[in-house]
């Protein structure tokens, strides 16, 4: 999960200090903390909370007053800055793609830069054009006509064009509307799972901390960090007031987003086929956790609830009363589960894996008795292996 | 071209052009007195008389059709284009043709200066208006503002730089072009510059030090009318 | 009043008969028959516009990188080719008078100094219009302050900086028609031609082929624009 491998380096911050020339306040006030290699490590906070200023000591657009940041092991302020930059990825806000070259030589800028071949840059283009899910002629294309989804996918692969060790983004989806928003970081979670890049991951938006934070470093203003912890730390136990006002009065709701409904311990509902004595099925249900039967095929798929009706006579029936809907995806989240059962107004829910087979019963008191326990810190996951959508 | 010897001798023929700026001298034809403060100053009346009311029937022309026409965002290519065509007008050819095609005479050397005139003003005038922010312009509509209210008080006011910019490029294309009126008959300071054996190289040098005066001027006065008529919020704009 | 090489052929290799005689206004029986005049003088006047214009491109575009660099210049740099600017070119021939003398290169000099404020002005406009979030995205890639002027501002400003470039060709054009008066050539000599500037028929076909040379500079320099910026061409996708 945190191999170190040759193309990711950690990053350390160094009781790090920004202080503007004649302002009374400081921007960022010794802040410390280490991000393993290949994790992503999302700054979060209010405005004002120096969070972008962070980030951008790492490859010195803003210099650092005081302290120091390491990239795997050797100091920032080492040499030029701008041989740095070429080895650090930079996605910022507004894209700024090259209106004047196309997706294929803004993918390639920073090769050219550093003197690859042709060839080299064309191919290493072409590699990174597929990985971020362009059709190979988008790169004789300009910037102009894309729409700022693939823009913003672009900016993405110009960054990685060199294989850095380390990214900085810089609220890159903020421009992006909420649909094509929530795209975008499936996709980078779906990259980043394949590549493992040191990623540091500015934001203003919690929730988009939590979904794509292995770790998040919630900052106060003043460049102060108040905590940094994993998502689930964070949701579970907030440091302070701050923190606990800034995750969110829903945080525990927010915890379901981080859950599979296969990860939770589900009921099991006494099963019945087409055909079978109804008498061992009225016994069965007496006594079992969900009171009420369910009919299923011989592949264990279930085609509905059996009522007390259905179960008076001497056979199960082969069309029941209630219809088996709604039916929860045993891969989604917890979240989307509880929604699909408050939703329906049911109380139970059938939950099938991906070829439609029952694994279980979910119930609200499952979602419920999971909150109010300590399950989730056990089964922790990276944020690239954690359910998204 | 450049002789060693010029340079220390200009001096001295800087100074004989300032001697023949302010005191009269035999003319090297031998016809008579030239020179002298009254014949200068006679002289550029003149070419301030006939840029003046060249720049004034420019504008009168120039500036209602350049008004319509960006109030009305329509013709923008005949505003445009009229700004192109206008550039390419050789200045000397029209004056040349105008004395012998029409006639020498001060309405139509007026004439012919407007033609040089009219091309700037109407271009910036048109590209002043349109390109005043619409939504100023829909709001002062939806309040209820005439029309021919909305480009007195809203479009204007915002367009002044751009169209003094017109002016101003038209008085200096008109003033130049005067300088060459006494081709046409009509004496003005460029007559210093263009008889040479009349006044000699003191008074060639003389007048275009003049009328590089006189240029410089004019375009000093109008920077300053601009200044006065741009309104403050649009001058804290300016980056 | 005028005092110019005198031509003493005018008058006697007139034909096209009574045309010339009455002097009317556009005789292309003469015009037929003498166009070769025209060549020298449209020659001096190609030489004098593309000496006068590359000479002021080269000077403008030298001092608008320079202020590009050092802001606090592009006041005072506008300022003082507004001055050149406003000088009217006959005068600015003159003031050259003990300097250069008389000839090409005084003509030339007067017209760079015509040309500078309008390549400098679009040359700075374009670069300042180069939008904040590319010149951004460049700094933090990596690229220095040469490599970001050179290969990412320069180019986005490009099409500003030709229509600057077209501007002043074409006023440029139709100014060195006034080179005659500094003995500098050009379609001048054939408008003033002797001691005769009423000969209709020449004027027309002098100030014609100057007309058309603007016109050609113009369109030449508008398609090596396009050429040059081809991402202007491409439309949005929907």
């Amino acid at each position: 999960m945190t191999a170190e491998s040759v193309s990711a380096s950690p990053v350390r911050f160094d009781s790090v200090t920004k202080r503007y020339r004649g302002a009374d306040s400081v921007a960022v006030e010794e802040l410390s903390f280490e991000v393993p290699a290949g994790e992503i490590c999302v700054l979060v906070g209010p405005s004002g909370c120096g969070k972008t200023t962070a980030l951008r000591m790492v490859n010195r657009t803003v210099e650092m007053t005081s302290g120091d940041i390491q990239i795997g092991g050797r100091s920032v302020k080492e040499g030029d800055p701008a041989r740095l930059r070429r080895e650090i990825g930079y996605v910022i806000q507004q894209i700024g793609l090259f209106p004047h070259r196309t997706i294929s030589q803004n993918i390639g800028t920073v090769p050219a830069l550093l003197g690859w071949e042709k060839e080299k840059i064309a191919a290493r283009s072409a590699e990174l054009l597929k990985l971020i899910g362009l059709d190979p002629e988008y790169g004789d294309r300009y910037p102009a006509q894309l729409s700022g989804g693939q823009q913003q996918r672009v900016g993405v692969a110009r960054a990685l064009a060199v294989d850095p060790p380390v990214m900085l983004m810089d609220e890159p989806f903020g421009a992006i509307d909420p649909i094509n928003r929530s795209r975008l970081q499936n996709e980078f979670l779906r990259l980043q799972a394949e590549l493992k890049k040191t990623v540091l991951f500015v934001t203003h938006d919690v929730d988009e901390a939590i979904k794509m934070g292995d770790r998040v470093a919630v900052l106060k203003k003043g460049g102060h960090l108040a905590q940094y912890a994993t998502p689930t730390e964070l949701l579970m136990e907030p440091a302070d007031d701050f923190v606990e006002d800034f995750v969110g009065a829903d945080r525990a709701l927010k915890r379901l987003a981080l859950m599979r409904v296969r990860d939770v311990d589900l009921w099991t509902a006494p099963l019945a086929q087409a055909g079978d004595p109804a008498e061992a099925v009225r016994t069965a249900v007496a006594a079992a956790e969900v009171p009420h039967a369910l009919l299923v095929d011989g592949e264990n798929r279930p085609l509905g609830w059996l009522s007390n009706r259905d179960l008076a006579g001497e056979q199960v029936p082969a069309i029941p009363d209630s219809a088996a809907d709604p039916l929860i995806d045993a891969d989604s989240v917890l979240r989307d589960g509880l929604a699909t059962l408050l939703q329906s107004g049911s109380l139970y829910a059938p939950v099938i894996d991906a070829r439609g087979r029952l694994s279980g019963v979910l119930s609200v008191e499952i979602v419920s008795d999971f909150l109010a326990s300590d399950e989730a810190s056990e089964s922790e996951l990276t944020a690239a292996e954690r359910p998204h959508d | 071209m450049i002789s060693l010897t010029l340079p220390t001798a200009s001096f001295g023929l800087f100074g004989d052009a300032f001697h023949f700026v302010f005191s009269g001298r035999e003319a090297e034809t031998g016809g008579g007195t030239v020179g002298g403060t009254s014949q200068g100053l006679g002289l550029a009346a003149k070419q301030l008389e006939v840029t003046l009311l060249a720049l004034g029937v420019a504008i009168l022309l120039a500036m209602p059709v350049g008004l319509w026409l960006g109030h009305r965002q329509k013709g923008e290519f005949l505003a445009v284009s009229a700004g192109n065509a206008g550039r390419a007008i050789p200045e000397l050819a029209l004056i040349a043709l105008m004395a012998a095609a029409i006639g020498v005479g001060l309405v139509n050397l007026v004439v012919a200066l407007a033609i040089l005139g009219i091309p700037p003003i109407l271009t910036n005038t048109y590209v002043g208006i349109s390109q005043v922010d619409r939504a100023s312009v829909e709001a002062a509509r939806g309040m209820g503002m005439t029309e021919a209210a909305i480009v007195r008080k809203v479009e204007l006011p915002l367009a002044v730089p751009t169209i003094m910019g017109g002016v101003r490029t038209a008085a200096i294309n008109i003033i130049a072009t005067a300088t060459i009126a006494p081709l046409a008959g009509i004496l003005t300071l460029g007559d210093f510059i263009i008889a040479r054996n009349v006044y000699g190289d003191a008074g060639v040098l003389a007048g275009a030090v003049l009328v590089a005066l006189m240029a410089l001027a004019l375009e000093g006065t109008l920077a300053g009318i601009q200044w006065a008529m741009t309104s403050k919020g649009l001058k804290l704009n300016r980056s | 009043m005028i005092e110019a090489a005198v031509n003493e052929n005018f008058f006697t290799d007139r034909s096209g008969g009574g045309c010339i005689q009455d002097n009317r206004l556009f005789c292309p029986g003469w015009v037929a028959d003498n166009y070769d005049r025209y060549v020298d003088p449209t020659l001096q006047h190609l030489v004098l516009v593309g000496s006068a214009v590359a000479a002021g491109f080269l000077i403008a575009f030298a001092l608008a990188i320079f202020a590009h660099r050092h802001r606090w210049l592009q006041t005072p740099f506008l300022a003082g080719t507004g001055v050149l600017y406003t000088i009217p070119s006959i005068s600015f021939f003159f003031l050259l008078l003990p300097i250069t003398g008389r000839g090409a290169l005084t003509a030339i000099i007067a017209l760079t100094a015509f040309n500078l404020q309008i390549i400098f002005r679009n040359v700075t406009n374009g670069l300042r219009n180069v939008p904040s979030n590319v010149t951004e995205a460049a700094t933090g890639i990596g690229m220095t302050p040469a490599q970001i002027l050179w290969r990412v501002e320069l180019p986005l400003a490009l099409p500003e900086i030709i229509a600057g470039l077209r501007i002043a060709t074409v006023s440029t054009v139709a100014l060195a028609t006034l080179a005659v008066f500094a003995n500098g050539g050009g379609l001048g000599t054939e408008i003033v031609t002797g001691s005769n500037i009423t000969f209709k028929t020449g004027i027309i076909v002098a100030g014609s082929i100057a007309v058309i040379m603007a016109i050609l500079f113009d369109a030449v320099l508008l398609l090596i624009g396009k050429l040059l910026a081809p991402w202007k061409r491409k439309q949005a996708l929907a």
